[in-house]
């Protein structure tokens, strides 16, 4: 799932100055989940932006919306009666939902409400942790179902680095070494000879359009 | 977006208590009025269903309390003595019933206890002209000749009739009906026959005929219609029922000095009620259990009851233990009197010519109540054999109905409960329930109220109802997924229920179970993609509705919202007096439970032009779990807001009794200060723009009309 926070209101406010009426949209899906752009931070938005305008004065109209998912066109074409009169869309979807708004409505300015953060996953209630790095060359299958790439501050392929203390990590003290991590897991795993391995620099490329049509 | 239906639409479930209640009372509704301290709208659901809530508060068997689902965690909710509270403190001895009549049908009902009373009160209500024939002097049937004056006082009978004849009803006592044909000529449309059972059943043993044996209801007919029957010292009372105990206890306050019930089978097996069984035995009854009257012979002045010991054999039709004599364990007992209350029959006077059922009662059909003779409708004990006071109103209530059917020459239509009722609590969901001990309402000791036929048991004082009335767990009003489509599945439910409720079924979805949540809101509270409802409408709206309500009637600004837990004393005591600060710009929101307050409500508050905004929650007197924890992060996420919109965090404040001094002068302080954060902020705005300090909110003049 893609995980993303949402913007310091100064910056939202800064955003959306030029506009008179704004449409806030939100994402039923990745947003929701991870709290950043779900309908409830939609109408929490909406309240907030308009009680920091009445301090400065100043007044847009919005308009609350939420969609299933901002990232495939047809989605987006549910919009199309609802922005007739909109000025601007400040969406709480991920990069690729902004993106995906900006091609559809050619003449209509998109605004990011969140920062898209990471691929991650939920540790408990209002905690989520990177996980994957989208790099196209996964090898989990090597390092014990544990990404060194994501996990490991250097992102390094054949650590640990020098640096960990008691397991931890030396650029953050609070942060697991990935790389004990893996060490001890394929000792669980009893494949400690793929610690012994030497895996060659990773291949930067990565496939920027995947087809699928047969 | 939101479904328009789920608005005002009702999705609760029929809780166990209103299944269990022969009148389907809104008990789970009244509970939690009465909890709030409303108590007149508490009385005003009561008396929706009920027709004479004063007599079911002193003397209802209340089968509701039995299907309690807090009696699997602790005790039952004491749902009868809350209703008693409610009946006293509501006013319901003000309250009129207005009746005109709009039919010219007469209606006739024979029989003036309760299930008859139901029946006229209902059929003048549909518009009916109804006379209630009477054979005793007073009025009430076993209201007032069966129960003793200790239990259900005269007074509440008496209120309720001059009540119905205040209605029209007209009451002609002293006229015991001997021949239906007479009503009919004399321009009865229907009648309604509810004679009950008053016929003492025998025990059929040699010497029961004879001075100084008497049966149970004759015997206390007696004694309520004002006789006082010459009893001596040692009395023993036959039987296992209510009559019995009701007999042995009325024969103690007549002077008895020694009163013993004999009951063939154990104590588990008395049909007794166990509340009635335990005050008699405080008043110093004793019981003799597995003990069986052979033949009573009479020496002098004195019965010599000869008894058998008995023991339980196999479980016999009605389910229990057969009980059998045990050969030569017969003994003596001597006695002065002896009371025979094994049971009653209905008496019908032949001439009534109805079809007679089991056990000499009067055999109806089940949905139209009607008899075999057109026209003549018959229920209460009559049909049933003894039975219970709220079996009787539910049923004359129902003839009404049927008979209202009956005279529009309507077929009638079965009632049927759309809605499915609670299923049981699972131990799982039990073991995380908070356990809140039982509060039962006071009672005369022992030794003063065997002197005496004054009531008993007292009523609760307004701290005690509101404690015993907060324990109920609310059944079925919890909460729903709405919109499965909207669902993301995110298990932020999961995650933040306190007791575990949601869970994902076979397929993945996430489900909340209706039969285990405990109705406390956090997860509507959370739901990032707002689709958890309350299934209670009220419960879903009231937070809405009075941010609604105070964006139009509001007080001009500066203004101060409070959120308020409106449970408990916290709730009606103290802070109800802030309502009348109106003026000094607090605005109080009653909340059902902190826990329900969303961010965004803590927003809007602002929004609408709050300077300040505290929530006062009821602490550790909750009921609910983590209510507090999870306003207190939503409280935490509204501050961070506040401080990027540039306002002060302070603004906005939690309080919970026992934290810090007195709460009135915590507020005290609170608003001084945000009243100086105010003052600074004008300050500020008047430098920044150099204009009138009023219009330097420049809010939506909208929310700033002046009251």
């Amino acid at each position: 799932m893609i995980v993303a926070q949402q913007k310091p209101l100064e910056e939202i406010l800064r955003m959306i100055d030029p506009y008179e009426r704004i449409m806030i949209l939100g994402c039923g899906t990745c947003m929701t989940v991870c709290g950043a752009g779900g309908e409830r931070e939609v109408a929490f938005l909406q309240k907030a932006l308009e009680i920091a305008e009445s301090r400065e004065g100043e007044k847009h109209t919005f308009i609350p919306y939420t969609l299933k998912r901002q990232c495939d066109p047809e989605f987006l074409d549910l919009l199309t009666d609802r922005i007739e009169d909109v000025d601007a869309i400040l969406s709480l979807g991920c990069g690729v939902g902004v993106q995906a708004l900006a091609e559809r409505f050619s003449d209509l300015p998109i605004l990011p409400g969140v920062d898209t953060s990471f691929l991650g996953m939920a540790k408990e209630w209002g905690v989520w942790d990177e996980r994957c790095a989208a790099c196209g060359h996964c090898m989990l299958g090597e390092t014990a179902g544990i990404c060194p790439i994501t996990r490991c501050a250097k992102g390094i392929l054949n650590g640990p680095c020098a640096g960990p203390k008691g397991g931890k990590c030396e650029v953050d003290g609070e942060r697991d070494c990935a790389w004990v991590l893996i060490y001890r897991r394929l000792e669980r795993l009893g494949q400690l000879d793929k610690m012994r391995r030497f895996y060659p620099p990773r291949n930067f490329e990565r496939p920027k359009r995947i087809l699928r049509r047969t | 977006m939101r479904a328009k239906i789920t608005t005002y639409q009702d999705r609760t479930l029929i809780p166990p208590c209103q299944a269990a209640c022969p009148l389907h009372m809104r008990i789970r509704e009244y509970v939690d009025l009465i909890a709030q301290g409303r108590i007149m709208e508490a009385l005003k659901v009561i008396r929706e269903d009920n027709p004479f809530p004063s007599i079911c508060a002193h003397v209802c068997t209340h089968p509701c309390e039995e299907a309690c689902r807090r009696g699997k965690v602790d005790k039952p909710v004491a749902i009868r003595a809350l209703k008693r509270f409610a009946v006293e403190f509501g006013g319901d001895r003000m309250v009129e019933i207005e009746a005109e009549t709009r039919r010219k049908e007469k209606v006739a009902v024979v029989g003036s206890g309760p299930a008859g009373m139901a029946c006229a009160y209902y059929l003048r209500r549909l518009g009916y002209p109804v006379t209630i024939f009477e054979a005793h002097s007073e009025p009430g049937g076993m209201l007032r000749v069966g129960i003793p004056r200790y239990r259900l006082p005269r007074e509440i009978v008496q209120r309720e009739f001059d009540r119905l004849i205040r209605m029209g009803v007209e009451l002609r006592l002293n006229t015991r009906v001997v021949s239906l044909d007479l009503l009919f000529e004399m321009g009865y449309q229907a009648v309604f026959v509810t004679i009950g059972a008053h016929q003492g059943l025998r025990l059929g043993i040699e010497g029961e005929e004879g001075p100084g044996v008497v049966d149970g209801a004759t015997f206390l007919r007696e004694v309520n219609l004002g006789l006082k029957p010459l009893l001596g010292e040692k009395v023993g009372v036959v039987g296992g029922g209510n009559v019995a105990i009701d007999a042995a206890r009325t024969a103690l306050r007549l002077g008895a000095k020694e009163v013993r019930v004999l009951y063939r089978r154990g104590p588990e097996e008395m049909p007794a009620s166990e509340a009635e069984v335990q005050q008699a035995k405080e008043e110093g009854v004793q019981f003799d259990y597995l003990v069986a009257p052979l033949r009573i012979e009479r020496e002098r002045n004195k019965l010599k009851v000869i008894c058998i010991r008995m023991k339980l054999g196999e479980p016999d039709s009605s389910g229990r233990r057969r009980p059998v004599p045990i050969e030569g364990s017969e003994f003596p007992l001597m006695l002065d009197t002896l009371i025979v209350a094994i049971g009653q029959a209905p008496q019908l006077p032949e001439d009534f010519r109805l079809r007679i059922g089991k056990g000499a009662t009067i055999h109806v059909d089940p949905v139209s109540l009607a008899t075999n003779r057109p026209g003549v409708f018959a229920g209460g004990d009559a049909v049933t054999g003894p039975a219970t006071v709220v079996e009787a109103l539910a049923v004359g209530k129902r003839a009404a109905f049927r008979i209202d059917d009956y005279l529009n020459h309507r077929y009638p239509v079965p009632e049927k409960e759309a809605r499915p009722v609670v299923g049981d609590l699972l131990p799982e969901t039990i073991a995380m329930i908070r356990k809140i001990s039982r509060m039962d309402p006071p009672h005369l000791p022992p030794e003063v109220r065997v002197k005496e036929f004054v009531p008993v048991e007292m009523v609760y004082g307004w701290e005690e109802a509101i404690k015993e009335a907060r324990r109920c767990l609310k059944c079925g009003a919890g909460a729903e997924i709405f919109s499965r489509d909207r669902c993301a599945s995110c298990l932020t439910c999961l995650r933040v229920c306190p007791y575990h409720v949601p869970r994902l079924n076979g397929t993945g979805e996430v489900e909340i179970p209706a039969d285990q949540c405990q109705a406390c809101g956090i997860c509507v509270a959370q739901c990032p993609a707002k689709v958890i409802i309350l299934r209670k409408p009220q419960d879903r709206r009231q937070i809405a509705e009075e941010l609604n309500h105070l964006a139009r009637y509001g007080p001009s600004k500066p203004m101060m919202v409070g959120f308020c837990c409106q449970y408990g004393l916290y709730g009606t005591g103290v802070l109800s007096g802030l309502y009348r600060e109106k003026k000094a710009g607090v605005y109080i929101i009653p909340v059902s439970c902190v826990g329900k307050v969303e961010a965004e409500h803590l927003l809007e508050a602002f929004r609408l032009g709050a300077e300040g905004v505290f929530v006062a929650g009821c602490g550790d007197q909750c009921s609910r779990e983590d209510t507090a924890l999870w306003l207190g992060r939503r409280i935490e996420k509204v501050r961070e807001s506040l401080g990027e919109m540039g306002l002060e965090p302070e603004r906005i404040k939690l309080f919970m009794p026992g934290e810090g001094r007195d709460l009135l002068e915590d507020l005290r302080d609170f608003s001084q200060k945000v009243a100086g954060l105010y003052l600074a902020s004008l300050v500020r705005q008047e430098v920044k723009y150099d204009s009138c300090p009023t219009e330097a909110f420049g809010r939506d003049p909208t929310h700033d009309r002046p009251l």
